[in-house]
């Protein structure tokens, strides 16, 4: 019986899965073959924000004026599209979009809108439940964003220290990333026997689930059974007069969480940047070298003049990637820092604000947040971009 | 400028044996044209002169100064490579003046040489541009201007017009020889075209399978190839050869194969030897095969053929002709006024007739 269960379910679904696709194809089909007829605008408006009502109003149990308006002005838009833009044309190419498109549109553009709506009213631990019942939220305009710039998110630590020492943890990862990506990308371009062992190796710390490596990480720097601590000590031993100058276990987690952090994370992001830059030193002719062989220019030389600048059209975009991803590198923070008797000494923006937002329960105030952060980072890398693009015209 | 002495070299690639013994002296001011087919290791020779690559074995003298351990930058050397390695993010004038840099020069003498060497070439112009910008020629161009600024004492080219089309190779090929009547330089020059190393060449080596065939001046090469590979790999249409067999009578020598049949003449074969059964093969270019011509004393007898086809090539024509089962490639004045499948008379020239032992390929006529 239990099968016949779940052959059920399972048929439910594909059902379910199957009546939403048609229903996404009938749609998009009286868009693309009516568009051009006089009654179309009342008619898809008459139609369609109602038959979402019914299905919406039926899932949540709740049919509101604001709701309907809220999809009249959806339909609207996208009749007007079709009309103005599509036209009509490349039905096929639509149709085939049309079902990643409805995935986004769930999953980023709602998320995002949700989130603007959220930073000009006021939800957090005492306004939650007033939402709950009457659906209103007291809007507050630009108060949230205000406050992202003079209160603090966390009990101690200041927006503008918490951007400071993110701009410091992005600029030392991200310089050590490429600095270690480089070398190790150099070293491998070489000649040398169990190239592919190698390279396999180095590229573990990036293909293992991110959650495993920090976690394994940070347990290497315990106090007592870390790896690190463990070294230092057999070092003294080896070695007293390191004793005398100073050099003892250290207490990572506690008194450096920070450099902990910055550590992992290297450790972490180098692979990426090795195997990007190892790709472009790849596609550099050796006919340059001998070029400059001839030419007569040393090692170095041939490094400064020749690898980087050939090499900077790739590893740009992934030094643009790094940053960002650095930037908002939350797992690493929080897995390392972040659990019970956590310190918020490690906290940059992205960690501090998942703090402001479920353990302080200031959910409007971290939406603001999260878009100040948003911008920082979209017009850091149009910026950057940007003049990457200025730069590969020139030449 | 300088001389260059290859002795005894030899490369090998593992097991594989690229290079076997190469001698080659090289004079001041000469003009030396490196040619054989791909793989044949002209150019492996030549980055070996330029320190690009290892030297197995033997000796490579610049100046009677050997050079074998010697980093490329001290040999005093200036490549032009076939995809002319222009550094793409540096101007035409960073191009050229890269190595002066390196070097330290002044900046007056740095600009002087790049302005000397843009005056010669004609890439005043283009100074500011980025090898991007330039077509395939003015890339060239730069390449060899690159080459110039640093007055090094043996230019090399590594093919360098084997990235061109037709028509530009052309006028690359007269830019090079006016370049080096200008230079007066020693020039070491590496290609696959038998025509650019007729055209260019003060002097041939001929290479194949990583040896010497043949050294000598164009026309030498062309009039005495010393055997069956330089034979069919200088000149163009190729030679045409026929197998067959000696036989003496009468104290003449009769050439004999399974189609056609002619005496030898003594001034173009001396019976030195014992020729009498002798495997020979008998080279003849298609421009030495005279069709429907009287062919005077120093010419063989009437032979019969059949021409197959005609082709025009403007002020000439190809004829593809067929003497029993044997063919032919004979080349003529334009207009030859038969239709395929005629019979046509013709006759070899014995003054550019070539005999080549079989077995050996070495050259064994005059």
């Amino acid at each position: 019986m239990n099968v016949l269960t779940s052959v059920a379910e399972v048929s439910w679904f594909i059902l379910l899965v199957a009546a939403g696709v048609a229903a996404l194809v009938g749609y998009l089909y009286s868009h693309f073959k009516f568009y051009a007829r006089s009654w179309f605008f009342p008619v898809v408006l008459a139609v369609f924000p109602a038959l979402a009502l019914a299905v919406s109003g039926g899932l949540l149990g709740g049919y509101t004026l604001k709701l309907w308006l809220y999809f009249a002005v959806a339909e609207a838009v996208i009749a007007a599209f079709f009309r103005y833009a599509v036209k009509g044309r490349h039905t096929v190419p639509y149709l085939l979009l049309a079902p990643a498109f409805a995935g986004l549109a769930l999953l980023l553009v709602y998320p995002f809108v949700f989130e603007i709506y959220l930073s000009f009213h006021d939800l957090k631990l005492t306004t939650i439940m007033m939402w709950k019942n009457t659906g209103e939220l007291p809007f507050v305009g630009l108060d949230q964003f205000v406050k992202v710039f003079t209160t603090s998110p966390l009990s101690e630590t200041t927006f503008w220290e918490l951007l400071l020492r993110t701009l410091v943890w992005t600029f030392s990862n991200v310089f050590f990333h490429v600095l270690g990506g480089f070398i190790l990308a150099l070293m491998l371009n070489n000649q040398i026997r169990f190239k592919g062992l190698y390279r396999t190796l180095l590229v573990i710390p990036w293909a293992m689930p991110q959650v495993v490596a920090v976690l394994a990480m940070r347990g290497e720097f315990h106090f007592t059974n870390g790896f690190v601590n463990i070294a230092i000590t057999k070092l003294i031993d080896k070695l007293p007069f390191l004793a005398a100058l100073g050099l003892a276990p250290v207490q990572w987690l506690s008194d450096y969480p920070l450099l902990t952090c910055t550590l992992i994370n290297i450790w972490l992001g180098i692979p990426f940047m090795m195997v990007v830059i190892l790709g472009g030193l790849q596609s550099i002719s050796s006919s340059y070298y001998d070029a400059a062989d001839i030419d007569g220019a040393s090692y170095f030389q041939k490094l400064r003049f020749i690898t980087l600048p050939l090499v900077r059209p790739v590893m740009m975009p992934a030094v643009t990637l790094g940053t960002v991803w650095t930037f908002n590198n939350i797992n690493v923070i929080y897995l390392v820092t972040g659990q019970a008797g956590g310190t918020e000494q490690a906290d940059i923006l992205v960690s501090a604000l998942y703090k402001a937002a479920f353990t302080y329960n200031r959910y409007s105030y971290s939406a603001a947040f999260a878009l100040v952060v948003f911008a920082m980072l979209f017009f850091f890398s149009v910026f950057y971009l940007k003049s990457f693009d200025a730069a590969k015209d020139e030449r | 400028m300088a001389t260059v002495q290859f002795k005894k070299i030899v490369k090998r690639f593992g097991d594989n044996l690229v290079l076997n013994g190469v001698d080659v002296e090289i004079q001041d001011h000469e003009f030396v044209v490196i040619v054989g087919p791909s793989g044949c290791g002209k150019t492996t020779l030549l980055r070996m002169l330029a320190g690009l690559e290892e030297i197995s074995d033997g000796e490579i003298f610049i100046d009677k100064l050997l050079v074998n351990e010697l980093h490329p930058s001290k040999r005093e050397i200036a490549m032009v490579f076939q995809d002319y390695a222009l550094y793409p993010h540096m101007t035409v004038e960073e191009n050229m003046n890269f190595a002066l840099r390196l070097r330290k020069l002044p900046r007056a003498e740095i600009a002087s040489r790049v302005a000397e060497a843009s005056n010669i070439l004609q890439l005043n112009k283009f100074l500011k541009r980025m090898p991007k910008q330039l077509s395939g020629g003015q890339r060239q161009r730069v390449a060899i201007g690159r080459a110039i600024v640093r007055k090094p004492k043996v230019f090399l080219f590594d093919e360098p017009l084997s990235n061109l089309d037709a028509k530009l190779r052309e006028e690359m090929r007269v830019e090079i020889a006016k370049l080096y009547q200008r230079l007066n330089a020693t020039i070491l020059y590496v290609t696959h075209d038998q025509v650019e190393a007729m055209t260019l060449a003060g002097r041939i080596v001929i290479m194949n399978h990583g040896i010497v065939q043949q050294v000598g001046s164009p026309i030498e090469v062309y009039r005495k190839p010393v055997n069956l590979f330089v034979a069919g790999f200088i000149g163009s249409p190729t030679m045409n050869f026929v197998p067959g067999r000696l036989t003496v009578k009468d104290g003449t020598a009769i050439f004999s194969s399974e189609h056609l049949s002619l005496p030898v003449p003594a001034f173009v074969l001396p019976q030195k030897e014992a020729l009498e059964g002798r495997e020979v093969v008998l080279g003849i270019r298609p421009d030495d095969v005279l069709v429907e011509r009287p062919g005077g004393e120093k010419c063989s007898g009437r032979i019969d053929g059949v021409l197959e086809v005609c082709e025009l090539l403007g002020h000439r024509e190809n004829l593809y002709l067929k003497v029993g089962g044997q063919r032919l490639l004979a080349t003529v004045e334009a207009f030859f006024n038969r239709s395929p499948g005629s019979a046509v008379g013709l006759c070899f020239n014995y003054r550019n007739m070539h005999v080549f032992d079989k077995a050996t390929e070495r050259r064994i006529s005059e």
